[in-house]
């Protein structure tokens, strides 16, 4: 991470009212300057909260976030930087991570009359069947991974794998908004907001919360998957595109010449500077001109960030940069270690659409994603390591669902087509990098891997793991929306999965 | 619990069950639980009874039940309250009340919490079993499931075939008499004999509920605990008990308390005397007397008056959304007449400018959307532009405001429709106007996200909607359990659910409709959620083209014309003119509590009713059906006849803060969508109160209340920051001035087309499209006329205008009744690189290179008039005609590369330049 773009931790966390909030507008801050609105949270602090029951909780929401300074955790992290790696579309854990002889024992029997309400197609419906990838041990740990990764199998001593993930929906939307944001419906803040929204930036040129979407498409929900809903605007992801301008509009649709553009710029804010003079007190006009000097400042490091060119020969290798099918996702794989170099606090990665969702054609769609991502991955893992990084940084792979035990057949009927449908009730999910007890196997599912049974996950869990490794307490991270603290891990008791943790 | 018998005899039953289940474990792994059985008996009556009355009878007994628990009988304790069974015999840890009490949960005051040995008394009366001493005798070995307990099931599990929308073999499982009827194969039930029952026999068979099938009508398999259910009822013989539905009585509320209604927000508005000010010079009106009051108290008074030029943009902004015209501002300056200034607010009051302005105030607190969303094909809505319409055709003609939410509450129950002999505007706009409750977003027109609890989700969505919009009120806490901080219960939250149940009923399921191509097609489907009831007029014009259509393209083929002409023809038709709209269909489904809102723990049944702490609690809601005869309900017109009265404690109250809000930066109450304990008081009760009497004293009418607050002092002031407000009123919660603010995305976007002279008035009809670029820009389309106005392009849910998006636009989800206001870097990215913004730069430039010739001052004077209402300060000129010829210049060597450049193209291209940056400016973003 470059200096220059650190603020002092401790000063800037300490506490500040609405009023030296809005005088310390430094125009240094990424994605946004200042919510000149410090919306309902703010208003607690007027003391007029009807019910005094609330106001112990007002008193807190007095200094609710409302700007993108780096602030103190809730307690020392084990990770500054995340990078998740979402698979959408639900990739098959029995082929991948969970092996289960019993489905090669009893595969071909009957088995939907005891799953009917779990099954989303059941006219496709088929019996048990077995995987058709072999599985090994790998590493000095000796976890099992099937030959469908075989590059990640080789850096397994670096990961923790969780067999035991479940969810509470079949449909990808849902569940995709379960996991992002953890609540099934959208225009919730998602885990990356959160995380923005709790522990600010680290870096004022770029915003801090980052998404690298597949150019071959946006995944299921879109945009939605990045939302910062009831939080600013300003938590909310930024979509960087992998070719092309990066950001939206961050470049002029029509080209026109430099000076032009600047003599332009350079007469707004001439004008704004009077505008502002003219009116004493609106702090409102600062944070104005704070999100122009901003978005200028963008223009510039958003596309020095993407700029693969200043890569050796041998790191775009590593990524498998150059050739396909691996080409895409390792330049993302690269890109996003770029970002988090420069103090991007949050990475997202897609892949498009439905990638992972083998409702037919198992067998070889599961091999053209893992032809797509192993490498790249294994690449970033090893990268992430030789610079240090691995270290503050934590990687999480993991998806919406997981899958049925049972075929979901073609309509041709043919066997050798056929899929697996969705699960909610098992998947493996893995973390790796920052606090990570690398090697370790977490939890179990049945012997058919139909039901999450050993040391079962929820997605808040997971959640709640993410946010403790980066310093940040579930239970304390909240809004105070209308006297009820609104958190990413919802009303349940969530738990912090440490059996992963070193 | 005065509720029904039956409830807490079951759960007696229950706990005793699970009780004598218990014991019988631990006989068998008795060495586990030494400890505890050599512990002494506990005795209900002498320990733990007086030890409850001493800790939780003020809450939980008696007259209050709070979390309907009533610790004061055996019978209360065994039945335990909104949140399940209190005890789990011999398992403390699984026991609620030692949980509450343990955790330091219960009770709530520190002072009045149990103390160690108390609480180890408690715990180890849970695990001796929870003995409630002589009272077990009450258990009387004959209670047994009645109907209440079975159709809960046939609903989940049956009739989405066997019910209302379908009777396959013609049967029907929604009432016992409909089972004793049976279908073709005779009987569904026999009473008495389950091994003679059909329907047992069917389900055992394991052929019903058809497993294979099941999800095509949205169902979950039958539990075997459902089946051990049925089996028990019809082995006692089916019985059937007669219980009426929870409604309020004149047996007052134990859940409500009068303490409760004392809450200022749900006492009616009180009337208020105008107070005395000592400035009197500055009171225009009542409003000034009650801001001034309050800023003199602390030693501050309001800012001067603004100038001409400030008022007339601020208020031409505020009421239609646009800049004023160049030439209504010189007609207003040179007003020399005392009441220019009203004339001005009464001629704005009457552009049909100002429907489309506040008109989407409204459609954001009703959350409407051109599309479904949840899913990926964001299913559209092709019918919901007409809701659209008619709001804003409502805002014009100053509807009021009463009527315009009983139309649109319970539009569909105001007139017999289906009947009328014609349908005349104003059928149309009652059913029209039912869209309200229809906004939104909705997935369960897709077997898959249409199951019970999805449906269940979107009447929460449309609550939440009633409530945050119309009734200020935080009611969907009180979906899974009583609200934690306002006074309602958990039932009154269902009697609700039941108010709208003729219309949202979560086992009677209108869809929403599948077009071709979208989504699997789902088998309970009736209808789906239009109507035909479009005017007379307009179908009968719509009949008329279809038929001459049909009739060209029969003469085309009879002339053997050329198939090209014949598709030409064909390509003519037009889709049947239909409504989207919300509408009772009778015989609802009945309604139970769903205890912690899960829908698989129906508890009691209630019946329709409003909110008990907005009532007196002791009358009752009373429905009728609408007129002689009707098959409908009458429920929400009930409702909505409830909801406007004129003494209502909450209707008038939230929209006058609504319109405040508008106006003036920040509500009165600065939550306005929660008026409830966890929002805020408001800053200025008395004036609050006092303008929702003037609301409804003055017939509900929106534009009187908008001449009443704009043509008041504290709206006329300007918005100047003095070191004295940031003292004494650092938020300007006193309103000591007016606030600056960012025009919003709509006035922004609107006044970009409107200075550009590309804006194209043309008002109503279907959304104009938006097309959607790559990397993920979304625009509107135009046409040869330009654009028209944002509340006109489509709002798809999953395909926002980038513009409106960056500039706050919500996601409705379900609605927005206060919009953020953010100032982030892509706001400006948008409106510095976006293409369109600089095509509407370069149309501006034209337009004022037309209207002031060639003149660097001239046009520069003409841009400010055109864009920012005022002529340019020396200082703002000077800047200008040096950019503008730094920008000459520029042009002129770029465009020299090929030889001596056209002036005139240098000329218009260095204006578009000066253009674009006032359309960036702070000036042109801002309203003083």
């Amino acid at each position: 991470m470059s200096d220059q773009n650190c603020f002092d931790f401790r000063a800037a966390s300490s506490q500040v009212t609405r009023r030296s909030l809005f005088q310390s507008v430094s125009g240094g801050l990424c994605g946004a300057a200042l919510s000149q609105l410090l919306g309902r949270q703010g208003l607690a602090a007027t003391g007029l909260l009807a019910n005094e029951k609330t106001s112990e909780a007002a008193s807190v929401q007095t200094t609710a976030p409302s700007d993108l300074k780096p602030r103190l955790p809730h307690h020392e992290p084990r990770a500054k930087s995340v990078i998740h790696l979402f698979m959408n579309g639900g990739p098959s854990q029995m082929d991948l991570f969970d092996p289960k002889p019993m489905l090669d024992a009893h595969h071909g029997e009957k088995y939907f009359d005891k799953i009917a309400g779990e099954v989303e197609n059941p006219h496709a419906a088929g019996a048990l069947m077995r995987s058709q990838y072999k599985f090994g041990q790998h590493g000095q740990c000796g976890m099992w991974m099937s030959d469908a990764l075989p590059n990640l199998s080789q850096r397994v001593d670096d990961i923790a794998m969780i067999r035991s993930m479940y969810t509470t929906n079949i449909t990808h939307e849902p569940a995709i908004y379960i996991a992002q944001s953890g609540k099934m419906s959208a225009g919730r803040p998602t885990l990356g907001s959160w995380v923005t929204y709790g522990l600010g930036s680290e870096c004022q040129n770029l915003p801090a919360y980052i998404v690298l979407d597949d150019p071959l498409g946006l995944p299921v929900n879109g945009v939605e998957n990045w939302d910062a809903g009831f939080l600013s605007p300003m938590f909310q992801g930024t979509r960087f595109r992998t070719n092309g301008a990066p950001v939206l509009n961050l470049k002029p649709d029509v080209e026109r010449p430099e000076s032009v553009v600047k003599d332009e710029r350079q007469l707004i804010s001439r004008l704004d500077e009077l505008h502002q003079r003219q009116r004493p007190g609106q702090s409102i006009l600062a944070a104005r001109i704070a999100s122009y000097e901003l978005a200028a400042r963008m223009q510039l490091s958003a596309s020095d960030a993407l700029d693969l060119s200043q890569e050796t020969q041998s790191t775009l290798e590593m990524y498998g940069i150059g050739r396909e099918p691996t080409d895409s996702y390792g330049r993302r794989c690269l890109m996003a270690r770029r970002l988090v170099e420069r103090g991007v606090r949050f990475v997202q990665l897609f892949v498009n659409g439905n990638l992972w969702d083998h409702h037919t054609g198992l067998v070889s769609g599961l091999k053209s994603c893992c032809e797509r991502t192993d490498l790249p991955i294994a690449g970033l893992l090893q990268d992430l390591k030789q610079r240090g990084l691995f270290d503050s940084t934590l990687i999480a792979w993991g998806s919406e669902f997981g899958r049925l035990p049972i075929a979901q057949l073609s309509p041709d009927k043919d066997d050798r087509n056929a899929g697996r449908d969705h699960n909610k009730n098992a998947f493996s999910v893995w973390m790796a990098g920052a606090g990570i007890r690398g090697g370790t196997t977490y939890g179990s599912t049945d012997e058919l891997g139909l039901n999450a049974v050993g040391n079962r996950v929820s997605v808040p869990d997971w959640h709640a793991t993410m946010l403790h490794l980066l310093g940040l307490n579930h239970e304390q991270l909240f809004v105070l929306d209308n006297g009820l603290k609104e958190k990413l891990t919802g009303v349940l008791e969530a738990h912090v999965v440490k059996g992963i943790m070193k | 619990m005065r509720n029904n018998i039956r409830s807490f005899i079951t759960a007696f039953v229950a706990v005793y069950c699970l009780l004598y289940c218990r014991s019988q474990l631990i006989a068998d792994d008795e060495v586990l639980s030494q400890d505890e059985s050599n512990a002494a008996d506990v005795s209900y009556q002498t320990e733990i009874q007086s030890l409850l009355r001493e800790k939780c009878f003020s809450c939980h007994g008696g007259k209050t039940r709070k979390a309907d628990l009533n610790l004061a009988t055996a019978e209360g304790i065994a039945k335990g309250g909104e949140s399940g069974a209190l005890i789990v015999p011999r398992e403390p840890e699984k026991s609620l009340l030692y949980e509450k009490i343990h955790s330091g949960e219960m009770p709530p005051d520190e002072k009045d919490r149990l103390s160690d040995a108390e609480i180890k008394l408690i715990e180890r009366w849970i695990l001796n079993g929870a003995s409630l001493g002589d009272s077990k005798d009450m258990v009387s070995a004959t209670i047994l499931p009645s109907q209440h307990d079975v159709i809960p099931i046939m609903l989940r599990r049956c009739t989405a075939c066997h019910g209302r929308h379908q009777q396959l073999a013609n049967l029907d499982l929604r009432t016992r008499a409909t089972m004793l009827k049976g279908g073709k194969s005779g009987p569904a039930i026999n009473p008495g004999k389950p091994d003679e029952s059909l329907l047992l026999q069917k389900i055992h068979a394991g052929e019903m509920p058809p497993l294979e099938r099941l999800v095509e009508v949205s169902v979950k398999p039958i539990e075997p605990a459902e089946v051990e259910t049925l089996a028990k009822w019809i082995a006692a013989g089916a019985p059937e008990i007669t219980i009426e539905p929870d409604v309020a009585t004149s047996n007052g509320d134990a859940l409500v308390s009068d303490e409760d209604r004392n809450f200022w927000a749900f006492r009616s508005p009180q009337p208020v005397d105008i107070p005395s000010v000592r400035n009197v010079k500055r009171v225009r009106n009542e409003i000034d007397a009650f801001i001034l009051q309050k800023l003199e108290s602390v030693g501050l008074t309001l800012n001067d008056e603004a100038d001409r030029l400030t008022l007339i943009r601020r208020a031409t902004f505020d009421l239609t959304g646009l800049p004023p015209e160049p030439v209504d501002v010189m007609a207003f300056l040179e007003d020399s007449r005392p009441d220019a200034y009203e004339k001005l607010i009464d001629r704005l009051l009457d552009s049909p400018r100002y429907g489309e302005r506040w008109g989407r105030y409204w459609l954001d607190a009703a959350g409407y959307a051109d599309s479904e969303g949840k899913r990926e094909q964001d299913l559209p809505r092709p019918y919901a532009w007409r809701y659209r319409d008619y709001v804003i055709r409502s805002f014009n003609a100053d509807k009021p405001f009463d009527r315009f939410l009983l139309e649109q509450i319970a539009g569909d129950e105001l007139t017999d429709y289906e009947n009328a002999p014609e349908i005349t505007q104003g059928i149309y706009d009652n059913l029209v106007a039912t869209a309200f409750l229809r906004m939104t977003p909705d997935a369960t027109w897709a077997n898959i996200t249409g199951y019970v609890p999805d449906r269940i989700d979107v009447v929460a969505d449309e609550i939440d909607v009633l409530g945050s919009a119309v009734m200020g009120l935080t009611l969907k806490c009180a979906r899974c359990h009583t609200h934690k901080f306002d006074p309602i219960p958990h039932r009154d939250y269902y009697r609700l659910v039941d108010v709208l149940k003729g219309a949202y009923d979560e086992y009677a399921w209108l869809k929403p409709e599948i077009r071709p191509g979208i989504g699997p097609v789902s088998e309970d489907v009736i209808g789906g959620r239009s109507l035909p009831f479009v005017t007379t007029a307009e179908r009968n014009a719509w009949e008329n083209h279809e038929a001459k259509i049909t009739e060209e393209i029969a003469v085309a083929k009879a002339n053997s014309e050329p198939e090209d002409r014949i598709k030409s023809l064909e390509a003519k038709h037009q889709p049947e003119p239909r409504i989207q709209a919300l509408w009772d269909r009778g015989d609802p489904s009945p309604t139970y509590i769903y205890r912690r809102g899960d829908w698989l723990t129906p508890t009691d049944f209630v019946g329709p009713g409003v909110p008990s702490v907005l009532t007196d609690g002791k009358t009752p809601f009373v429905v009728e059906p609408p007129w002689p005869g009707a098959k409908q309900t009458g429920r929400r017109l009930a409702f909505a006849q409830w909801l406007i009265q004129k003494d209502h404690p909450l209707t008038a109250r939230v929209h006058v803060n609504q319109i405040w809000l508008h106006h003036f930066g920040s509500g009165i109450v600065r939550t306005p969508a929660n008026f409830g304990r966890a929002g805020m008081l408001p800053t200025h009760p008395e004036l609050l109160d006092w303008l929702a009497r003037e609301f409804v004293h003055r017939g509900w009418s929106l534009k009187t209340m908008h001449r009443l607050m704009m043509t008041s002092a504290t709206y006329r002031q300007n918005s100047a920051v003095t070191s004295q407000h940031e003292e004494a009123d650092p938020q300007n919660q006193l309103y000591s001035r007016m606030p600056l603010v960012r025009l919003d995305a709509e006035s922004l976007y609107d006044s970009l087309l409107l200075v550009a002279g590309r804006l194209d008035e043309t008002p109503f009809g279907p959304g104009d499209h938006v097309q959607s670029r790559a990397d993920g820009l979304v625009m509107p389309v135009g046409t040869e006329r330009g654009w028209r106005r944002s509340i006109y392009v489509q709002q798809l849910r999953k395909q926002l205008a980038t513009h409106l998006e960056s500039f706050d636009f919500p996601q409705m989800n379900p609605n927005c009744i206060e919009r953020r206001d953010s100032m982030v870097a892509p706001q400006a990215l948008h409106l510095l690189n976006n293409a369109m913004v600089l095509e509407l730069a370069e149309h501006f430039a034209t337009r004022v290179i037309d209207l002031a010739g060639a003149q660097p001052s001239r046009q520069i004077e003409e841009v400010y008039r055109i864009a920012l209402s005022r002529p340019p300060s020396d200082e703002e000129l000077h800047i200008g005609l040096e950019m503008l010829t730094r920008l000459h210049n520029d042009w002129t060597k770029q465009l020299s590369t090929s030889g001596q450049p056209d002036s005139a193209i240098v000329q218009s291209k260095s204006l578009a330049g000066y253009c674009h940056a006032i359309m960036n400016s702070a000036s042109f973003l801002f309203v003083d």
